[in-house]
Parts: C-alpha cells; sequence; structure tokens
C-alpha cells in the first residue's frame, strides 16, 4: 500500500472520529436532564420563536430523523443559537478563534524549540547536574496547575511589580491596531502556558536520545571514527527527534486544555473564556458547539501527525 | 515471583518497605500523603465548629498569627478550608484513579487476551478517547448533567481509562506467550481462569505503578474542573482558586497561592509516590535507574 491511500484511509478515519464525536454530542443532548428542549430553548423565549427553533432542529420528528438532522447541522455549521448572544453559536465561536489562535501559536513555537533545545542539552551528558536541573525545572512546572502559575506570574507582575498589564489582549487606551500593546499583553499568559508544557517535548526529546544512542548504528558509526558531534547531530539527532513528531500532534489536545484554562485567568477573549462563561451562564448550544470545535481541532492535528510521520520516517510501513 | 513465595508475608514487606525508603523523595511524599489523609478524617476534631461560617469582621485578611494562611473573602479560616477541601480531592483522586484502573484494566485483559476482533474494537475506542479532548468532554458531560461529585468522578474515570488499557493490553500479550500459559490452555482451563488466576496477578504490580503515576492527572483535572465553577461544594481547592479571581487585583495573593499550592504539592507527591513504587516493585530497574522525569516521558511516548 503506498502513501496516497494511507492518507486516505487516515483521512476516512478522521471523518469517523468527527461524526462519532457529533452522535456523542446528539447522545448528551438527549441524555442531559430535561432533554434538548432544555439545552436549545432560552426559558425566556417567546412562544412563536420555541415552535421555530424546535423546527429548525427538527425536534418535533422522530428521533432517528433528528439524529441524521443534526449531524447535517453539524456539518452546515447549524450549530444552535446562543442564549446569551442571540446569534448562532457558530458566529460566537467564529469571532472568538483569531484570539485564541494568537496565544496558542506563539507558546505552541515556544514550547516546542525551548523543549527541544532543553532535551537536547540534558542529554549531552545524561544524569550531569545540568541534566538534573533542567529535568528537574521541566518537571516542576508539568505538575502545577496552569491556572495558579496564571495568579502567580499576575500577582508578581502586576500587582506587585507594576511592569505587566493585569490580563486582557488590549490596552482600554490603546487606539486602533497596536502590535506592541498585543506582544505587552502575551507576554504573561504565553509564558504560563509554555512553561507548563515544556516537559512534554524536553523528557521526551531526552529518552528518545538515550534510546537512540544506544543503538548499534550509532556505534558503527563512532567505530568509523566520526567525531562525536557528527554523531550526536547528524546520525542520533535525525530519529531521537522522530517521537516529538507524535507528540506534536497529541499535544495540540493538552495545548487546548491549558488554553481554555490560561484564558479563564487572564481574561483573554478566545474560545477558552468563552467556554469559561457559556457553562457559568447556562449557555449550552454553545457549550456543545465548543466541544466539537475542540474536537475536529484534534482529530485534524492528529490526522496530519501521522501523515507527516509517515513522509519523515521510511522505515513506516502503511498497512 | 517464584523465590518471593518461599519467603514469609513480613519479609516480603520488609524488603519492599527497604527498596521503597531508598528514595527519599517517595518516603517523604509518602509520609505527607498520610498526614494529609489523616488530616483530612480529623478535619472535624482538627477544627472544631463552622468553619464554613462566614466572619464579617475578619474579610480577607493577610496569614498572621490568629490565621497562619489568612481568611477569605467571608473571613474564613484558609488553613481550616484547606483541610476540609483535601477530603474532596483525596476522594475524588481515589475513586476516579480506581474507576480508570478497573475499566482500563478489565478492557487490557479482554483485548491482550481474545486479540482479532475484540482486540481491534477495544483499541479503537480507546484511541477514539486518545483523539478528542478530554477537558472540553468532561466539560460537557458534567455542565449537562448536574455538577456533582460522583458525575465528576465518573466523567474523569470514563475518559482516562485508555492509557491504562494499552499497558494492560502489550503486557498480557507479552504474557499470553509465557509457557505456563500455553500449558494451562493445553489442559484446557477456562478463560475466566486464565484472564483472572494468570493475566491478573502477574501484572498487578505494573497496574498499581500505572494507577498511582495516573492519580496526579486526576487531581489536576478535577482543580480545573472546580476552578471554572463546576462543583457545588463550596469547600475545595479549586473552587478557592476560582473564588480568589475576582479579588486578586486588590493584592490578596494568599487566597490564590494557598490552595493552588496544596493542589501542586499533592499532585507531585503522588508522582513520587508511584516512583517509590515502580522502583520498590521492580528491583532489577535500581540497576539504572532512569529519573523521575524520563518515566513521565515514556508514558507520554
Amino acid at each position: 500500500m503506498g502513501l496516497p491511500t494511507y492518507i486516505a484511509k487516515r483521512a476516512l478515519v478522521a471523518i469517523a472520529l468527527i461524526i462519532v464525536v457529533g452522535s456523542l454530542n446528539f447522545a448528551i443532548l438527549h441524555l442531559a436532564p430535561g432533554g434538548p428542549e432544555t439545552v436549545f430553548l432560552n426559558p425566556r423565549i417567546t412562544p412563536a420563536a420555541k415552535a421555530l427553533i424546535l423546527k429548525q432542529f427538527g425536534l418535533d420528528k422522530p428521533i432517528q430523523e433528528q439524529y441524521f438532522l443534526y449531524l447535517e447541522g453539524m456539518v452546515t455549521g447549524k450549530w444552535g443559537l446562543s442564549y446569551f448572544y442571540s446569534e448562532s453559536a457558530f458566529t460566537v465561536i467564529a469571532s472568538r478563534i483569531p484570539a485564541t489562535l494568537l496565544l496558542m501559536v506563539p507558546s505552541l513555537i515556544l514550547t516546542v524549540v525551548i523543549g527541544i533545545v532543553m532535551g537536547i542539552l540534558s542529554v549531552r551528558r545524561p544524569y550531569s547536574l545540568l541534566d538534573r536541573f533542567l529535568s528537574s525545572f521541566a518537571f516542576f512546572f508539568y505538575s502545577m496547575p496552569v491556572f495558579w502559575l496564571g495568579f502567580i506570574l499576575l500577582t508578581v507582575f502586576a500587582v506587585f511589580v507594576h511592569v505587566l498589564p493585569a490580563g486582557g489582549m488590549t490596552s482600554i487606551t490603546a487606539t486602533g491596531f497596536g502590535i506592541i500593546d498585543y506582544l505587552w499583553h502575551l507576554i504573561l499568559p504565553v509564558t504560563a502556558l509554555t512553561l507548563i508544557n515544556i516537559a512534554n517535548f524536553s523528557l521526551l526529546v531526552r529518552s528518545s536520545m538515550i534510546e537512540v544512542l544506544d543503538q548499534n548504528y550509532i556505534m558503527t558509526a563512532r567505530g568509523k571514527g566520526l567525531s562525536e558531534r557528527l554523531v550526536f547531530y547528524r546520525h542520533a539527532l535525525r530519529n531521537g527527534l522522530l517521537p516529538t513528531v507524535t507528540m506534536l500532534g497529541l499535544f495540540v489536545g493538552s495545548l487546548l486544555t491549558g488554553a481554555i484554562l490560561t484564558e479563564t485567568v487572564f481574561s483573554w477573549p478566545g474560545l477558552g473564556s468563552l467556554t469559561f462563561d457559556s457553562i457559568s451562564r447556562r449557555d449550552y448550544p454553545v457549550v456543545l458547539a465548543l466541544f466539537f470545535i475542540f474536537s475536529i481541532l484534534t482529530i485534524f492535528s492528529n490526522l496530519l501527525t501521522d501523515i507527516v510521520y509517515g513522509l519523515l520516517d521510511p522505515r513506516i510501513t502503511y498497512d | 515471583m517464584i523465590d518471593a513465595s518461599t519467603e514469609s508475608r513480613l519479609a516480603r514487606a520488609s524488603k519492599f518497605w527497604r527498596n521503597y525508603s531508598r528514595n527519599r523523595g517517595a518516603l517523604f511524599s509518602f509520609f505527607f500523603l498520610i498526614a494529609l489523609i489523616a488530616a483530612a478524617l480529623l478535619a472535624n476534631y482538627l477544627f472544631p465548629g463552622d468553619v464554613e461560617a462566614p466572619d464579617i469582621t475578619r474579610e480577607m485578611l493577610p496569614p498572621s498569627f490568629s490565621a497562619i494562611l489568612g481568611t477569605d473573602h467571608l473571613g474564613r479560616d484558609q488553613l481550616a478550608l484547606i483541610i476540609f477541601g483535601a477530603r474532596t480531592s483525596l476522594i475524588v483522586a481515589f475513586a476516579a484513579g480506581g474507576l480508570l484502573a478497573v475499566v482500563g484494566t478489565m478492557a487490557g485483559l479482554l483485548a491482550g487476551y481474545f486479540g482479532g476482533k475484540m482486540d481491534g474494537l477495544i483499541m479503537r475506542i480507546a484511541d477514539g478517547f486518545l483523539t478528542i479532548p478530554v477537558l472540553p468532554l468532561i466539560l460537557v458531560i458534567v455542565s449537562l448533567s448536574r455538577p456533582n461529585l460522583f458525575n465528576v468522578m465518573f466523567a474523569i474515570g470514563l475518559t482516562g481509562w485508555p492509557v491504562m488499557a494499552r499497558v494492560v493490553r502489550s503486557d498480557s500479550i507479552a504474557l499470553m506467550k509465557r509457557e505456563f500459559i500455553e500449558i494451562e490452555r493445553v489442559m484446557g482451563a477456562s478463560s475466566k481462569r486464565i484472564l483472572f488466576m494468570h493475566l491478573l496477578p502477574n501484572q498487578l504490580n505494573s497496574i498499581l505503578v500505572y494507577a498511582s503515576l495516573s492519580i496526579p492527572a486526576v487531581i489536576l483535572t478535577e482543580a480545573a474542573l472546580e476552578f471554572l465553577g463546576l462543583t457545588p461544594l463550596s469547600v475545595s481547592w479549586g473552587f478557592m482558586l476560582n473564588v480568589s479571581m475576582s479579588y486578586w487585583l486588590r493584592g490578596t495573593w494568599w487566597m490564590s497561592f494557598f490552595p493552588g499550592f496544596a493542589i501542586f504539592i499533592t499532585a507531585l507527591a503522588f508522582y513520587f509516590v508511584s516512583e517509590g513504587l515502580k522502583e520498590a516493585l521492580n528491583p532489577k530497574l535500581k540497576r539504572r535507574r532512569e529519573s523521575l522525569a524520563a518515566q513521565v516521558a515514556e508514558r507520554k511516548k
């Protein structure tokens, strides 16, 4: 089986998973106390609007028909009506996506780069003082609740020493689009989100490199008289970094989770604080739609990872 | 396994303890957790009276001799609240951790023993759970059902089992190739007998280690749910942080620092205990003792 077939197969699995998530959403809706009516209907709604929504979501039809209508709605962007904004949940979510990406992308890049560099530094001399320091450093932040780290950073840098803003994405006084102002507000949330995630990569690179450096082909390379530098960076690192590609796919999920909590602490106006607000407002259509979009993001990043991994590692057989 | 059975139970226990206590961090963490469990159990005696009763004369006092960890926005002693809050965290940690271990073990055993279609089905479900973002899923389940402690435990347990299932599955497959199981099968032993008399007992050690390794994640997830305001309990570490969000701008650092520190230190203690268990149960590992860090990385792979 060649690569294109493999990609097609993985894509089919991803689509199947999205349908499963949609079905799960549907099941949760119907299993919730009070059923979909309490979920989709604002209690203060007029009878006419109620009838309209019931019809729009096909809630007057038999359940199997409702199911297909629901899946169809998921694909076409009919994700229900937010109680709070009186707009479609799809629109509400779409307007928050840029802010979340603004937080996630820099943090993702920093986490991967710092993580890999730290991993390489520790594995250059395993069990040395530097290795132990770097590993404990990564592990220390890894066991921290990100919202707590956020509070500490805020208290120190925004309350005790007034050097950085106390949350939000822009200053109230800012006019127009000031890139400096955005960066200013990004420092603390990105720092918190990055610190707790570094361990995912630094410890992985470390353990995978230790494994690779133990293999026969490395011994051969050394035996040929190649310099340690060449063996390490050209021969070992290529294979040692392969697991980080897999990690990247799995990581997007935990990055999203971290973003939900980080945004809440730093009142960052993205999907995370929307999740928090929607839960406290009992805005169920938005909560369900958020779960759906988070799932799609994770599933696609996993799909992408599988494909990239297949391209990078010629040893992979597609079966 | 074989030579262990000839020793007395007491000798085995003392040998285990010797191996375990060689790891200082694990030893210290063990005593810390014992103290925390004792304090949580005895909370009613340590802090008699209604610790949740507001006292408007003592609102948001910084740490002092009368309240070592300060007081919260309602004038309640934070130390008392944190000790009572330990109950929530520990109950959820053990219950959800236990549920996750039972579901994961059963799934892994069945997949590893029967193989074929059963294996395919179970592992695809596990893969599915691994690709769906867990916290949002738990958020949806808990916010739509009635947010109570039981639902929180159920949701965490239900979403956390796949990693456990993978570990048990691969160990089961390895065990199935061993001679003593082949002999049992030739002699016509029932599936039930092989599953519960051989596969399960031979993996109890690694099951215990992985269950304890998953507890920190359970604690952090539960704290995150409380922080997002999803449990009705006012006395829990995560919820104390949730409340502190409205006050920190006034400089009330103790309202967020101490509850968060409790979460952090408890999660860390469970990590260390799990490392100690791993070393004590697999003495062979000691020769090339991997750091705690490598252990986590390995699990992540």
